[in-house]
């Protein structure tokens, strides 16, 4: 029921035009300010007002990561970063999905392990980490399992408020209409709390990132996190803010991939 | 009786919590015939909600009897429409037959059929917010009716919408039932809209709720719930429910 161009009065023609204008404006400063914030960045450290070995600058972060990729160990990095990431992220969703679910289900487990997920959750994960070395090795998937610690309480917290807020009147209805918990579940439950599934994955992309970087800060011979502490520590810090900037870009691509998700999936707040 | 679909006998329905118990039905007996409309009128609270809760058998009375006739189903009514926002009104109104299973060629043809003869027909691919209040509620009506059940269990199903809206709605959805010839039992706090479209109209008691008054109404069968509003017996309705609701 959409109007056509044509119809519209030329009053609203006006007021399209101005907010077109508006947000074409607020795009073109975005971008200028980037380009501030690099110029400044970079005229400061080549006048050598700022010290650039401390500091670093956008030029030699970008020759930086052109000798990572020369040397051929960009992608291996970004690679195994992101497949920690990726994985860690995956399995805390599913994993903390399907608990949620059980924990909606039976109240009585839900009250009996409510006191568990509640000193869980103000637990910070990343003091396990020396057991969890102890217990995966060194490797990726101690890395992966930090990430899923720390993403799976959130996703679970979330999922469960969300299955719970469920219409009691719609449950009446479906129980009226003589459906059973299961039917319940999956024609009212799921597809009610789809928007809270959407706003749980934002939360975890960035939970995920965390995960994988502080993983890599405790134990790794590989990825973004470790060319951050390892450039730290021999004091390359165009090193670590090259890693720092692909890192930016990945986890932005991965926000905005689930943005994406959300507006195939969710469309005008109907889901 | 044979032609009793609904008996309540002596029921008796108490809530248990933590905090305490409640008695929101005491010894509470009618019943309903085939083909009526029986509306109920109660002060708010009074359990007018448990009584359909158990008529559809959500609930088990803590004692007493409920009789229900054989092969009766229920089709429930709710005060808001409780529309699913995710579903077009065609995958709404279909609902109760993805429910029991029901889901056949036949069963859907009938069910939309009874959607277009009811005006639905432009906003079958619609969503529900896509609907005026009104429309919404007599999706809801036809959402009900898709499962073809015996008797309508309604709970206050127009106390949500503005006073103008809600007499036209109240005419609509009392036309349909009675040109799809079902039985219903309708709940209200609201005495002019049981007058205006009851053949019979309970006074609840404050809770726990107990049957106080009983009144038929003879209205010609032909008027309207809007007519009815006209009518002289009214207004003397009106006053002697209001005084009976009020003791
Ligand atoms: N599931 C429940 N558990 C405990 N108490 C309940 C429950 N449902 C209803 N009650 C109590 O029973 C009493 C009757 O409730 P009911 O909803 O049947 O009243 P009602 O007449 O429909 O009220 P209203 O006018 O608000 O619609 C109320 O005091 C209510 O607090
Ligand atoms: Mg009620």
């Amino acid at each position: 029921m959409k109007k056509t161009k044509a119809e519209f009065s030329r009053e609203h023609l006006l007021y399209l035009k101005k907010q077109k204008r508006v947000s074409l404006v607020v795009q073109i400063t975005r971008i200028l300010l980037l380009v501030l914030l690099l110029g400044v960045w970079e005229l400061l450290a080549d006048l050598q007002i700022v010290n650039p070995f401390i500091t670093s600058s956008p030029s030699r972060i970008v020759l930086t990561i052109g000798s990572l990729y020369v040397e051929g160990t960009l992608f291996y990095h970004v690679g195994v970063t992101l497949g920690e990431t990726l994985a860690g992220f995956a399995i805390a969703v599913v994993a903390g999905y399907l608990i949620a679910l059980l924990l909606w289900w039976s109240e009585t487990l839900r009250r009996i392990l409510e006191p568990y997920i509640v000193v869980l959750n103000s637990l910070p994960k990343i003091a396990l980490g020396p057991l969890i070395i102890i217990w995966c090795g060194t490797g990726s998937k101690a890395i992966v399992a930090i990430t899923v610690l720390i993403g799976i309480i959130i996703a679970i917290l979330n999922m469960l408020s969300g299955f719970i807020a469920t219409d009691k009147n719609k449950i009446l209805l479906l129980q009226s209409m003589g459906a059973g918990k299961i039917q319940i579940l999956q024609k009212l439950v799921i597809p009610s709390s789809l928007p809270t599934f959407i706003s749980m994955l934002k939360i975890n992309v960035g939970m995920a990132w965390i995960g994988s970087i502080m993983g890599e800060y405790i134990v790794s011979k590989a990825g973004l996190g470790y060319l951050i502490v390892y450039g730290g520590q021999v004091f390359k810090l165009d090193l670590v803010m090259a890693a720092t900037v692909i890192l930016c870009t990945l986890a932005g691509i991965m926000y905005f991939l689930v943005v994406l998700l959300e507006k195939l999936v969710v469309k005008n707040g109907r889901n | 009786m044979k032609n009793q679909i609904l008996s309540f006998k002596d029921v008796t329905m108490i809530y248990h919590t933590a905090q305490g118990e409640t008695a929101a039905v005491k010894d509470l007996n009618f019943y309903v015939q085939r083909g009526e409309f029986v509306a109920i009128i109660g002060p708010s609270g009074c359990g007018k909600t448990t009584i359909l809760s158990l008529a559809a058998g959500l609930l088990n009375p803590s004692g007493g009897k409920i009789s229900v006739a054989d092969n009766v189903t229920f089709g429930y009514m709710l005060q808001k429409d409780e529309l699913f926002p995710w579903r077009t009104i065609e995958k709404n109104i279909l609902l109760p037959l993805e429910i029991k299973n029901t889901h056949t060629a036949e069963n859907r043809k009938k069910a939309l059929d009874l959607a277009i003869k009811y005006g639905l027909g432009d906003f079958l691919k619609s969503y529900p917010d896509q609907l005026s209040g009104g429309m919404r509620q007599r999706a809801a009506l036809i959402r009900t009716l898709a499962s073809d059940p015996t008797m309508l269990l309604l709970d206050e199903p127009f106390s949500a919408l503005d006073y103008q809206t809600r007499l036209n709605v109240c005419d609509d959805v009392y036309n349909i039932i009675r040109s799809e010839k079902k039985t219903a039992l309708l709940i209200t706090h609201d005495i002019s809209e049981a007058i205006s479209v009851a053949d019979r109209v309970l006074v609840l008691s404050k809770r726990p709720a107990h049957v106080v008054g009983e009144h038929v109404l003879h209205f010609d069968a032909n008027t309207k719930p809007l007519q009815r509003r006209e009518e002289k017996e009214f207004s003397g309705w009106f006053e002697m429910l209001w005084r009976q609701l009020n003791v």
